[in-house]
């Protein structure tokens, strides 16, 4: 509750501030501090002090899940600012505009991540999607950045309508708009309308984490928004809605017939052919990770595929991992001027220090052990095993992470075993010491991820 | 009328407001056949909300009122919807200013 | 004194930091500081060996005191494979032995290598010292995996000392077939050591062995059966005894210390290590000894008719560990362990004085052209001719004792046994003496040029001579038999604890006092007349340039073993092989992986094109999706 109010008094804040605040750094440093903020009283509220006694008459409620998850987005969030708010500055003439617009997805991500009816979740993810619009669309003078604003916005209320109806019908089945008993509601009968409300629903929630097959605007819509949104889009934004989707499956999805498995693994064995398969052939880094952040949705899928304790530790786990790892590569990807896989030409020897935590984060992505990647997809797939079931998307999986590791070692062969004429990139040292950080947060959750879970039970 | 009737009549809105998307390359058009599909979702929740309060008078049971909620819900989705038109319309003028067109397809340089 | 069990660690210790210090610093040392860095770290485990036998020796000890946990090196689930040393009256004569005789070796060698360049001079004694320290891990380890790390270990410094001279590619091929065939039997080790985890789930010594009367006859029998597959590779039986004479391509200090003191004997201290394993499994056992025995006199034939100093010597080391393991097969655990003892002695001697005398001849190793040695080189002549006499089985030498008390352990089970390991001494004390004539006998065959820088060792040389040879006489008294000396056998008692479980199982079969002495006395009648048969013969030896005949021929190329291993199983091998790299690596392999390369690449390129940049074939793909999945949901059952 903390969270989600203050956020969106500071967003309206940040919004007024351009009257006083002209200076870049001052506003820079009121959004840090209001992100700082958030974190405390996120983790305040995680140990039961709460600001605000607001009776939402059950239409959200705040568990240790879904606090601590906020809390690492809030903290990938915080990272982010610190390594690329400089670049959002230089976005546009609109500065305090674009971090107001971040603190708003903040709020629908925090309503997103605790709500307890459908109503919530629409709007949660209505607040979440319509911000980002508008962010992909803020290079005004960029036709690309038009190109994929227009039709991130065309298809994401294309896919609002889908999630409207479908609620319309869930509605019009149950009579109330409350997640919980929805499943027993499902065991009941298959009621048509219930089942195709559910159907509609679950396909809206599979557009906003672009799972194959409704994955069409992601590549796009990365690709053409400028890249420092890209890297909030791809990252946290991601993650929250998968966060409010788990949630869903909670009650709704929760003790799934063999149905709704079957549509789920048919969804994940899309996303990660289509992910992986795709990415190998670009030629641009950012396109890649675009298709990579796809593949990477196909592995947070599992989460909602196996549904049990571990999945839930597993999504916290892979959020934070590919959080991180995204941040930096696009932090370090923000920097430069040539966005294709030879831009990175030479980097090792023009900055080691970029180059060394690049690769960091790329062997995170990938999987490789002794990183979070490693240890999240290890908690992802291991709780699909413990299912007993569909044993061969697990192998389906394991072999996508092995065609993974073609194209993110292009960017390392890139950075190491090719010569080339890469200008040394000036940065501060502040952002050296991030990526530092990040590499260090990545290797520590590698080794003991329990570090994330401690606040989930106690 | 029985419930079947609004149904049908909103499943048909949606179905039209689906085909012209698909069908149109005007990109208001687009838009508007979008806002129908939204639309379509409204009519259905107080068609389903009035049927909920019938049920519920013929034998009151549980909480009051059931029914009000379908009817907030709409009032919702009418906002998000507002907010959504004017996020909608400014990328619409600002891509005009671009390029002068409002075709849907006019711009793809982003693809493969 | 404290108790020094605890400070045992230290014994490898030294060698691991002469090996670092030599063979990092081979390029900075001098030459002398090499040699007293190498040899004075094997003294330093020498002395704290010799502390550690006292100790053990002393009456308090027992054998829970000895095991030494220093960490815990593999924990996996419920199986922990603690790194530990097992100092107990076994490993510590070992450690006497090894650290002793590797003294001697040690500086011997500063005086044998000075000739080589500073840099080598500094690799050999780094390789040396390490496989002291990996010599010295193997007989410590505190179970079979620190064991194994040890095997492996002196398996990697035989193959480096073997191809030393590695300018030359015979030496290079002489030290991958050691390599090779020592593999071999390594997998077997290892195999065994997973049945044990399997069966045991442990692999301390401790544990096992206290398990072993619990495991079924097949399990144990397949434990010892590999792990005897592992001890021939190692100690060079056959089928895999053909390693061991090529090896004689490393200098010769090297052959003196790994292939016949030490390195060869680590199968034997193996087994004897698991005596109890292979008292419960009879088939083995009778493997074992029955390998032992036709090993012991294949060998020897085979060794008649070498004429190449080392490679005499070669095989009448497998001929030796042929013994030994006769000894183990029989249940003679001590006598082949006293023979471990005493075969050290006398075959170390034997090799450094061949050193001697080809440092003499400038490295002429053919003993054709040798011959009158003994007045240019008395201390290597006498010295050398006690080696022979102790060898033979000559008494009061010390090969006389251990060797009998192997023969009359064989003759208790079984009496065929026992002739033919007879038959097999005689012709030992045949080949000794033909080399020991040959050598320094008669006059000298070689070239002018040779007989004028002939000349006796210097003392570096000379004084591990006399040690070892006042050694290889003597030893034989730690063994003395009961018919000579009532509680005489002190290596025995001093034994007992580690062979006391497999000593209840065996049937007790001692022979009567009468027999013993009776084949004693006839046996050493025998080697005496078969000595001076070959001394008169060989000392009056010319060079013939007569081609050998018939069964000579044949001996002297070894039975044409290699021939048929090279025809049997290495050419077959290497045409498998080549068939293997082009049929199945360059087209199914190759083709496989670069196929799914390839096939990923052209549907990416493919799948690309889905992404067509028209938002509205996305939003048609995504309805036609959504009809898909209604589809699905609608129109399947359950």
């Amino acid at each position: 509750m903390n969270a989600i109010i203050l956020s969106a008094i500071w967003g309206v804040a940040m919004m007024f501030s351009g009257i006083f605040l002209t200076k870049g750094e001052a506003i820079r440093a009121a959004a840090i501090l209001g992100l700082v903020v958030l974190l405390g009283v996120n983790i305040a509220e995680l140990y039961g002090y709460r600001l605000f006694n607001i009776d939402t008459r059950g239409m959200l409620s705040f568990n240790s899940f879904s606090l601590v998850f906020n809390a690492v987005l809030f903290g990938c969030t915080l990272i982010y600012f610190l390594l690329s708010s400089k670049d959002i500055l230089k976005v546009g003439t609109n500065k305090a505009e674009y971090f107001s617009l971040i603190f708003f997805v903040l709020s629908g991500v925090s309503i997103a991540s605790s709500f307890n009816t459908l109503l919530m979740l629409f709007l949660g993810i209505e607040i979440i999607s319509i911000p980002l619009y508008i962010l992909t669309g803020s290079d005004r003078k960029n036709l690309k950045s038009n190109e994929a604003a227009l039709k991130y916005f065309l298809m994401g209320s294309f896919s609002t309508g889908i999630m409207v109806m479908g609620i319309a019908l869930i509605y019009g089945a149950r009579g109330s708009f409350d997640i919980a008993g929805m499943n027993t509601a499902m065991q009941q009968g298959l009621n048509p309308l219930l089942l195709s409300g559910l159907l509609l629903l679950l396909i809206s929630m599979a557009f906003k984490v672009s799972a194959a097959p409704f994955h069409f605007w992601t590549p796009d819509v990365y690709d053409g928004a400028p890249t420092v949104f890209t890297s909030f889009m791809a990252t946290i934004v991601k993650a929250g809605v998968f966060v409010a989707f788990l949630r869903l499956f909670d009650g709704a999805y929760g003790s799934m017939s063999d149905k709704w498995k079957l549509v789920v693994v048919i969804i994940i064995a899309a996303t990660l052919l289509i992910g992986n398969i795709t990415a190998v052939f670009q030629q641009s880094v950012k396109r890649m990770l675009a298709y990579s952040s796809i593949a990477q949705a196909g592995f947070m899928f599992f989460a909602l595929f196996s549904y049990n304790d571990l999945s839930k530790e597993g999504l916290l786990l892979y959020s934070a991992a590919y959080c991180l790892a995204t941040t930096g590569i696009f932090a370090i990807l923000i920097k430069m001027k040539d966005y294709t896989f030879d831009g990175f030409n030479g980097m090792g020897k023009s900055n080691p220090l970029l180059a060394a935590t690049n690769t960091i984060f790329l062997l995170s992505l990938a999987g490789i052990p002794l990183t979070a990647g490693f240890t999240a997809k290890f908690y992802m797939l291991s709780s699909a095993i413990k299912t007993g079931t569909y044993g061969w998307l697990v192998i389906l999986a394991v072999l996508c992470a092995a065609v993974s590791v073609y194209y993110y070692f292009r960017v390392i062969q890139s950075m190491y075993f090719k010569e080339g004429d890469s200008q040394r990139i000036e940065v501060s040292s502040s952002f050296r010491l991030g990526l530092v950080v990040i590499s260090a947060i990545i290797i520590l959750l590698g080794i003991f991820p329990q570090i994330l879970f401690y606040k989930l039970y106690f | 009328m029985p419930i079947q009737y609004y149904i049908f009549l909103a499943l048909a809105l949606f179905c039209i407001g689906v085909a012209g998307v698909l069908a149109r390359r005007n990109v208001i058009i687009i838009f508007m056949c979008i806002e129908l599909m939204l639309n379509a979702a409204n009519l259905l929740l107080v068609a389903f909300s009035k049927m909920h309060h019938a049920a519920w008078m013929a034998k009151p049971a549980g909480i009051a009122s059931p029914g009000a909620d379908g009817q907030l819900f709409v009032f919702f989705i009418m906002a998000v919807a507002a907010a959504e038109v004017s996020v909608g319309l400014a990328i619409i003028v600002m891509m005009y200013r671009n390029t002068h067109s409002v075709d849907v397809n006019f711009l793809n340089r982003l693809k493969n | 004194m404290g108790n020094i069990i605890q400070l045992a660690w230290l014994v490898p210790l030294f060698p691991l930091i002469g090996f670092l210090i030599n063979g990092l610093g081979r390029r900075s040392l001098s030459k002398g500081a090499i040699s007293f860095i190498g040899s004075g770290a094997i003294l330093a485990s020498f002395i704290v060996s010799i502390m550690i036998v006292l100790q053990v020796k002393s009456p308090g000890f027992t054998a829970s005191q000895g095991v030494l946990k220093m960490f815990d090196f593999i924990s996996v689930d419920k199986l922990i494979i603690p790194f530990a040393f097992q100092i107990d009256q076994l490993s510590s004569l070992f450690l006497l032995i090894i650290t002793g005789v590797g003294f001697l070796i040690h500086v011997y060698s500063t005086s044998y290598m000075h000739d080589e360049e500073s840099e080598h001079f500094g690799r050999y004694f780094a390789y040396l010292n390490l496989f002291v320290f990996s010599m010295l891990l193997l007989v410590m380890g505190g179970n079979f995996v620190i064991m194994f790390i040890g095997w492996e270990g002196v398996g990697l410094c035989s193959y480096l000392l073997i191809g030393f001279w590695f300018k030359n590619s015979d030496y290079n091929d002489a030290a991958k077939k050691a390599f090779v065939m020592n593999r071999i039997g390594d997998f077997g080790f290892l195999l065994a050591v997973f049945w044990i985890i399997a069966k045991v789930g442990s692999v301390d010594f401790s544990t096992v062995f206290a398990a072993a009367q619990s495991l079924s006859k097949t399990d144990i029998t397949i434990i010892t059966l590999l792990l005897f597959v592992g001890a021939a590779g190692k100690s060079a039986q056959i089928p895999l005894y053909t390693w061991l004479p090529d090896a004689m391509a490393g200098p010769t200090p090297v052959s003196a210390l790994i292939h016949a003191a030490t390195m060869v004997t680590a199968g034997i201290y193996m087994i004897a290590r698991s005596n109890i394993l292979y008292s419960l499994a009879p088939i083995t056992q009778t493997v074992v000894a029955v390998t032992g025995l036709v090993t012991a006199v294949f060998a020897a034939t085979i060794a008649l008719q070498q004429n190449d100093i080392k490679k005499v010597l070669a095989y009448s080391t497998v001929s030796q560990l042929g013994y030994m393991f006769l000894g183990l097969g029989v249940g003679a655990y001590t006598g082949a362990v006293f023979h471990v003892m005493t075969h050290a002695f006398f075959k170390a001697l034997l090799f450094l004085g061949a050193g001697s005398v080809i440092h003499a001849m400038h490295s002429e190793q053919d003993i054709r052209n040798m011959g009158g040695l003994k007045k240019q080189m008395p201390v290597t002549h006498i010295t050398f001719l006690l080696g022979c006499l102790a060898i033979a089985g000559v008494p009061p030498f010390s090969g006389f004792f251990s060797k009998d008390e192997i023969l009359a352990g064989a003759f208790s089970v079984n009496p065929v046994y026992y002739y033919i390991g007879v038959a097999g001494a005689l012709m030992t004390a045949f080949y000794m003496f033909r080399l020991y004539a040959m050598t320094f006998t008669g006059t000298f065959r070689g070239t002018h040029e040779q007989e004028h820088h002939l000349h006796e060792s210097p003392v570096a040389i000379t004084f591990p001579l006399i040690v070892l040879a006042v050694l290889a006489a003597i030893a034989g008294f730690a063994g003395l038999p009961e018919v000579f000396v009532e509680n005489g056998h002190a290596l025995e008692h001093f034994l007992a604890p580690i062979f006391a479980e497999s000593a209840k199982l065996k049937h007790a079969n001692h022979l009567d006092h009468t027999t013993e002495i009776t084949l004693m006395v006839s046996v050493t009648v025998l080697i005496l007349i078969t000595i001076i048969y070959a001394w008169i013969r060989f000392s009056r030896y010319r060079k013939t340039e007569a081609d050998t005949k018939g069964l000579a021929r044949v001996l002297e190329n070894k039975w044409y073993v290699d021939e048929i291993y090279n025809a049997a199983i290495v050419r077959p091998l290497n045409a498998f092989s080549g068939l293997l790299n082009r049929v199945v690596e360059k087209v199914l392999i190759d083709g496989l992986v670069n196929g799914v390369g390839k096939s990923i690449q052209y549907g990416s390129r493919q799948l690309r094109l889905l992404q067509s940049g028209q938002v509205g074939s996305y939003i048609l793909l995504m309805v036609l999706s959504i009809l898909a999945f209604f589809a699905l949901v609608f129109f399947t059952k359950k």
